[in-house]
C-alpha cells in the first residue's frame, strides 16, 4: 500500500493559503482559524485514503506546511490538531462499536510507534470509509460553528464579572472579543473603560476601539502607555484579549500587555484573559523568543530620519508579549472560566497528545 | 488569487492587470559580477533580487507578468521556469520576453509595443525593486487621477525619505517638482554632476509659467521606478525613438514636450512603515541588505522564506539562521546577520551586519564586518573582511585583509597573507568586452544626466593578472573599467559620507530663488540657458554649467541647420522637417529660440545661394523660399514675444547680408510672414518701435524698405480704427 503522501491536488489546495499566510494577507486569528478549517475540509474531501491513519498522516503533513508558513502563529497548528483529535476520536468510537477486540484499541492508546499493526487490521470497507469521511467533515463544520460563535459564549459571562461603576482597563484594542464582551456588559451595567494607546503598532486600532465603545455609551478614556502604573490604583479589573493560550496557563498577547499585567500584579488588580477555545494550544512555551514575532522597525523609528537609522545599533519592534501564568487570574473561554492552572485539563479534553508534534 | 475586492468596484477596468518587469537595468554598475549573472539574480540577503520584485507584484494583485530579458536572458528564463512562480498555483501567469536586442529601457519599451502585449494599464517595475508599499492605495490614486485628468499616463510611486538617505540613489539623485495640490509632476531633473559634485539644478522658467497653484520642489524622495502606466507609454517611446531611459529621457521629455501634452502624477507614500528601494549600485545593495535584515521592509524579511526551501528563523537582535548552521562555541554573531544552511564558523570568529550564504566555511578568528559572502565561499583563518562583497565559490586564504569597497568575483582564489586595497575588484577571467558596448546615441547630450549616458560610453577594460594581487596560489584578474574612477568614488561604501554626498548637502533650493524665478518670467525673456537656479555657495558651478550648455547650443545649431538644409535640398514636406527639428530640440533640450535661429539661418543661406548663382533675383528668391518654407515658423512661434523674437532674428541676420539686396529680403520676409499670419500686425509694430533707436548702421539701412511696409501697416490700422470709430 502506498504511504500517505501530499498529492499535487492537495498541494494545489493548500498553496494559495500558504502564500497568503506568508504574505500576511489574512488578518486576525479568527480569520486564519476559519480559513484553515475550511482548507482541511477540502483536503479531507479531496484526499484519497483507504485507512484513517493515512488520513492522519496527510493532515499532519499539511499541518507542518501550514504552520511553517507563519511559524509564530499558534492558531494554525491548533486547528490542525483539533481536526486530528476529531479523527482519532472517530476511529476510537469505530473500534468500540466494531468487532475489533478491545485489546488492540487499548494497545493503540499506549503506543504510537507501531501504526502498521492498525493499518492491517483496519482495512475497512469503502462504505465505512465514506461514512467516516462525512462524520469528520461534519465534525469540522461543528468546529467552524464554534469558532464563528466564539464570542457568544464569552459574552454571556460578562454580566457576572463586571459590576456597576467599575473602572476597567484593556491593553488589547485589537481584540474583537474584548469589544463584544464590553458592549454586552453595557446592556445591564454602567462602567468606565480605560484603553491604552498601544503605541506604535496598534495606535489606530486603539482609537477606533475607543470610538466604538463611546458609540455604545460606555465612558471611555484613552490613556498613554506610560501612565498605566499611575492609573492602576483606580482600576478594578484588567481585561486582556489573547492570541494563544499555552498548556502551562501562559498566553500570548499584544506587545505592551506584559507591562500592564505586571503593574496589575503590583496593585493586586485582577487580570481576566479572554480566549476562545480554539486559541488553547497543547504546546508548552519553552523558548519565549521563538514565540514573539518582530515587526516593522519603521513603526518605531521613522525611516526618513536617516541619521538615526544609520547610527543606531538596533531597532526592534516586537509585536507580541508572553504573559506568564502567575500574572493572570482567570481565563474566560466560551466553555466557561478557568484558572490558569486548570488549562492543561481543557487542553487534554480537546487535543490528543500524539499530535503535539506534527512532524 | 486575483484581488476580487479591487476589481469588482472598477468594472471598467480590464480584468487582467499586467506587470512588466525590466530585468535588465542596461547599466554596468554591478560589473564585474553582472558579467556572470544578471543583476536581478544576484542574491540580496540570500534571496535572488527578482524574488522581492515578484513578491511585491503578487501582493499587488497582478495577474500577468512579463519579464523583459536581454542580457543573460537564458539564465533568467531558466530560473523562472524552475521557480514557484511558474507552478500552477502561482498568483499570476509569468512570461519571459526575450528582448535580446534591447540596449536601453527605451528599446525594451519599443519592443514591448511591437509585440502588442499590453492590453490595459500596467505596472512597470525594474527587476531590482524591494518594497512593501500598500499598492492598492497607489492604484486607487492612479484611478482617481485618471478620472480627473484624461491626459494622465503615468503614476510614479515614490517614497518619502531624506535627501541624504542611504537607500536613496547616490548615483542618480533627482529632484521632482510637483504641483502641491494635485501631486502632478511638473518637472524632473537629475542633479547635474559638475566636477563630481552634485550641487544645482536648472529649471526652465517656461515650465513654471502655466502653473496656477503652489508647487513643491522635492529632493527627498526615493524613486524606485515603480510606475503605473497606461498603454500610451510604450507608444510614446515608439514615437520618440531617441528615448533611452525612463526618467531622464521619457519623463523629462513628456513633461517638457509641447506636442505630447500628457500629464504624469506622483504618488508619495508617507507612511513610515512603508519601504521602497531599488538595488542599483553597490551602495544601495549594502543599504537595502541592511534594511531587509533590520526589518524595515517587514514583512519582506529573511525569515519570511521567500524561496521554497529556505528555512530561516529569527532570533532577537536581527539574527537569522538557517538549519544546520554550525557555529563554534567562542564565535560571536552580532546584530543584523544572516547565515545560510550548512555554513560553519570557526572558533573566535566574529560576524556583524553581514550576510553569509549557504555552504560557506569561515575559519578561525576571522572578522567579518558589513560584508556579503555568497554561496560556497571559503574564508581561511585570521582574515579580516570589511565592507566587501565576495561572490559565490570564491576562496580567501588565511591572514588576508580585504579593505572597504573590494569586490571578489565568482570563483576567484586569493592566496595567503594578501592585502586587497580599497575598491579593488577581482574577476575570475579577463572580461574582454563590455556587454553594453553601445554605438548609437551620441546625440543624446542631455546636460544633466551623465549617469544615464554612461552605458553609452564604450568601456575599455584592462584586465591584469596580478600575482602580487592574488598571490602565488591565487586565481584572479584585476578588473578595471574606465568608469571605475568616478564610479567608485560615487558608489562604494567607504565614500558614503565624503565627496559628492557632502556636496549634495549644499543643494539649497530655497523659496527665495523660486520667487526670483517667477518674478523674472514676466519680464523680458532671456533665452540663454545659462540661467540657473542654484545655491549661493556654488558660483563656480554656474560657470561650468554655462559652458556646458553653450557647447550644446552650438551642437544643436549645427544639427538643426543640417536638418533644415536637408529638408530644403530634398524638398521634404513641412511636417517631416518639423518633426525632425522637434525631436532634435527635445533630445538636446533647447528652446524654440535656437530652432528659429537655425531655421532662419538656413532659409537665408538658400536665398543668398539663389541670388549669387543668379538663378533667381532677390525678390523672387525671397518670395519663393518664404512662401514655401515660411509656414515652418507656424510651429516654432507661439506667443507674441516669440513673434518679435523671430523678427529680430531675421533683422539681425539679414543686416549682415549683401547691402545690394538685403532691404528687399527683409521687406519681403516680413510681408510674407505677415500674410501667412505668422506674425501679427501689432507685433510687427512693436518690433519696429523697439529697434527704432538702434545705433547700428547696418540695421538702420536694412530697415529702410521695410519702413514703407510699416507705414502702410500703420495707415491701414488707422483706417481700420477710423472705420470702427465711424
Amino acid at each position: 500500500m502506498p504511504a500517505a503522501t501530499v498529492t499535487p491536488e492537495i498541494r494545489a489546495i493548500i498553496d494559495p493559503l500558504v502564500s497568503s499566510l506568508k504574505r500576511q494577507q489574512l488578518n486576525g486569528d479568527k480569520t486564519i482559524a476559519l480559513a484553515v478549517s475550511q482548507l482541511l475540509m477540502k483536503v479531507i474531501a479531496a484526499a484519497r485514503w483507504t485507512n484513517p491513519y493515512d488520513l492522519i498522516d496527510i493532515i499532519r503533513k499539511v499541518g507542518t506546511t501550514l504552520s511553517s508558513a507563519q511559524p509564530r502563529k499558534v492558531v494554525t497548528g491548533n486547528i490542525v490538531r483539533r481536526v486530528l483529535a476529531l479523527i482519532r476520536d472517530e476511529i476510537e468510537t469505530e473500534h468500540e462499536n466494531g468487532a475489533t477486540p478491545m485489546m488492540s484499541s487499548m494497545f493503540s492508546l499506549l503506543s504510537t510507534t507501531n501504526d502498521t499493526s492498525h493499518k492491517e487490521q483496519h482495512n475497512q470497507s469503502k462504505k465505512q470509509m465514506s461514512e467516516l469521511r462525512s462524520i469528520i467533515i461534519q465534525g469540522i463544520r461543528d468546529l467552524v460553528d464554534e469558532i464563528t460563535n466564539v464570542n457568544d459564549g464569552i459574552e454571556s459571562m460578562s454580566m457576572d464579572l463586571i459590576h456597576d461603576n467599575e473602572i476597567l482597563l484593556t491593553p488589547t484594542p485589537t481584540s474583537e472579543t474584548v469589544l463584544q464582551f464590553l458592549i454586552k456588559a453595557r446592556q445591564k451595567r454602567k462602567f468606565t473603560v480605560l484603553i491604552t494607546e498601544s503605541f506604535p503598532n496598534y495606535i489606530k486600532q486603539s482609537h477606533s476601539f475607543a470610538k466604538k465603545l463611546a458609540e455604545h455609551k460606555i465612558e471611555t478614556i484613552l490613556v498613554p502607555d506610560s501612565t498605566i502604573y499611575a492609573v492602576m490604583s483606580r482600576v478594578g479589573k484588567v481585561i486582556i484579549g489573547s492570541s494563544a493560550v499555552f498548556v502551562n496557563g501562559g498566553c500570548m498577547a499584544n506587545s505592551g500587555v506584559s507591562h500592564v499585567v505586571e503593574c496589575a500584579k503590583e496593585h493586586r488588580t485582577p487580570v481576566f484573559a479572554l480566549a476562545g477555545l480554539y486559541k488553547l494550544s497543547p504546546l508548552y512555551p519553552f523558548t519565549r523568543d521563538d514565540l514573539i514575532e518582530v515587526g516593522n522597525s519603521g513603526k518605531v523609528l521613522n525611516y526618513d530620519d536617516f541619521k538615526l537609522v544609520d547610527n543606531v545599533e538596533l531597532v526592534t519592534n516586537p509585536l507580541d508579549d508572553y504573559i506568564p501564568p502567575e500574572n493572570i487570574d482567570i481565563y474566560i473561554t466560551n466553555v466557561g472560566g478557568f484558572a490558569p492552572s486548570f488549562i492543561y485539563r481543557i487542553v487534554l479534553d480537546n487535543y490528543k497528545t500524539e499530535d503535539n508534534s506534527l512532524e | 488569487m486575483p484581488p476580487k475586492n479591487k476589481k469588482s468596484k472598477e468594472s471598467v477596468q480590464d480584468e487582467r492587470f499586467q506587470a512588466i518587469v525590466l530585468t535588465d537595468s542596461f547599466e554596468t554598475r554591478f560589473m564585474p559580477l553582472t558579467s556572470v549573472k544578471p543583476r536581478c539574480l544576484l542574491p540580496l540577503a540570500n534571496v535572488p533580487l527578482i524574488e522581492y520584485t515578484l513578491e511585491f507584484l503578487a501582493k499587488a494583485g497582478v495577474n500577468e507578468v512579463h519579464l523583459m530579458c536581454s542580457s543573460h536572458a537564458e539564465q533568467i528564463q531558466q530560473y523562472i521556469l524552475n521557480s514557484k512562480w511558474n507552478s500552477k498555483n502561482s498568483p499570476f501567469l509569468i512570461h519571459t520576453v526575450m528582448s535580446l536586442e534591447s540596449r536601453s529601457v527605451g528599446d525594451a519599451m519599443r519592443d514591448l509595443d511591437n509585440r502588442g502585449l499590453i492590453t490595459g494599464d500596467f505596472l512597470l517595475v525594474s527587476g531590482d525593486v524591494v518594497t512593501n508599499i500598500d499598492f492598492e492605495r497607489a492604484m486607487n490614486f492612479h484611478k482617481q487621477k485618471k478620472l480627473q485628468d484624461k491626459e494622465h499616463i503615468v503614476t510614479m510611486v515614490l517614497n518619502q525619505a531624506s535627501p541624504l538617505h542611504r537607500t536613496r540613489s547616490h548615483v542618480d539623485p533627482a529632484t521632482f517638482i510637483l504641483d502641491k495640490k494635485t501631486d502632478r509632476c511638473l518637472f524632473y531633473q537629475g542633479i547635474p554632476p559638475v566636477d563630481g559634485a552634485k550641487s544645482s539644478i536648472s529649471i526652465d522658467p517656461e515650465l513654471i509659467e502655466d502653473i496656477e497653484d503652489e508647487f513643491v520642489i522635492r529632493n527627498d524622495l526615493i524613486d524606485c521606478y515603480v510606475d503605473i502606466c497606461t498603454p500610451h507609454v510604450p507608444q510614446i517611446f515608439q514615437d520618440n525613438f531617441d528615448y533611452q531611459t525612463l526618467r531622464s529621457d521619457f519623463l523629462k521629455g513628456v513633461l517638457t514636450s509641447d506636442l505630447v501634452k500628457k500629464s504624469i502624477y506622483a504618488y508619495i507614500s508617507e507612511n513610515s512603515a512603508e519601504y521602497a528601494a531599488r538595488v542599483e549600485s553597490w551602495a544601495t545593495y549594502d543599504a537595502v541588505s541592511q534594511d531587509v535584515l533590520a526589518r524595515w521592509c517587514y514583512p519582506l524579511v529573511p525569515d519570511a522564506n521567500l524561496i521554497e526551501n529556505n528555512s530561516y528563523t529569527y532570533e532577537f537582535s536581527h539574527i537569522y539562521k538557517e538549519e544546520k548552521v554550525v557555529l563554534a562555541q567562542s564565535c560571536k554573531i552580532g546584530s543584523c546577520t544572516s547565515i545560510g544552511a550548512n555554513t560553519t564558523v570557526g572558533e573566535g570568529s566574529s560576524i556583524k551586519k553581514s550576510v553569509i550564504g549557504r555552504n560557506c566555511r569561515i575559519g578561525k578568528n576571522v572578522i567579518i564586518n558589513n560584508s556579503y559572502i555568497w554561496e560556497n565561499s571559503v574564508i581561511e583563518d585570521n582574515s579580516v573582511l570589511n565592507h566587501t562583497i565576495i561572490a559565490g565559490d570564491a576562496s580567501i586564504g588565511s591572514n588576508v585583509t580585504l579593505s572597504p569597497g573590494s569586490v571578489i568575483g565568482f570563483n576567484v582564489k586569493i592566496g595567503n597573507n594578501k592585502h586587497i586595497s580599497h575598491h579593488v575588484r577581482i574577476v575570475e577571467k579577463p572580461i574582454l568586452k563590455d556587454s553594453f558596448d553601445s554605438d548609437s546615441f551620441d546625440t543624446d547630450a542631455s546636460d544633466v544626466d551623465e549617469d544615464a549616458q554612461q552605458p553609452a560610453i564604450p568601456h575599455i577594460e584592462l584586465n591584469i593578472k596580478d600575482i602580487d594581487l592574488v598571490g602565488e596560489d591565487g586565481d584572479g584578474y584585476l578588473y578595471v573599467s574606465d568608469r571605475a574612477v568616478d564610479d567608485e568614488s560615487e558608489s562604494e561604501y567607504g565614500d558614503q559620507y565624503s565627496g559628492i554626498i557632502y556636496q549634495f548637502k549644499h543643494l539649497n533650493v530655497s523659496d527665495d530663488s523660486i520667487a526670483s524665478i517667477s518674478n523674472r518670467k514676466g519680464k523680458k525673456r532671456s533665452h540663454s540657458r545659462t540661467r540657473r537656479l542654484s545655491s549661493n555657495s556654488v558660483i563656480s558651478t554656474d560657470f561650468e554649467g554655462g559652458a556646458f550648455s553653450d557647447d550644446e547650443e552650438e551642437d544643436f545649431a549645427k544639427e538643426a541647420e543640417a536638418t533644415v538644409h536637408r529638408a530644403l535640398e530634398n524638398n521634404h514636406d513641412l511636417d517631416t522637417a518639423l518633426l525632425e527639428l522637434n525631436t532634435l530640440r527635445m533630445s538636446m533640450n533647447v528652446t524654440y529660440h535656437e530652432v528659429r535661429l537655425a531655421t532662419c539661418q538656413v532659409l537665408l543661406q538658400k536665398i543668398v545661394e539663389y541670388i549669387t548663382t543668379d538663378t533667381l533675383a532677390a525678390k523672387e528668391a525671397t518670395t519663393k523660399i518664404f512662401t514655401q518654407w515660411g509656414p515652418m515658423f507656424k510651429r516654432q512661434v507661439f506667443s507674441e514675444e516669440e513673434q518679435v523674437d523671430l523678427l529680430n532674428i531675421l533683422q539681425d541676420k539679414i543686416a549682415k547680408l549683401d547691402k545690394a539686396y538685403n532691404q528687399i529680403v527683409l521687406f519681403l520676409a516680413v510681408r510674407i510672414l505677415y500674410e501667412l499670419d505668422i506674425v501679427e500686425e501689432d507685433q510687427i509694430l512693436n518690433w519696429w518701435k523697439d529697434n527704432e533707436g538702434d545705433e547700428d548702421k547696418d540695421i538702420q539701412s536694412v530697415r529702410t524698405l521695410t519702413g514703407q511696409f510699416i507705414t502702410w501697416l500703420q495707415d491701414a490700422e488707422e483706417e481700420e480704427s477710423d472705420e470702427e470709430s465711424d
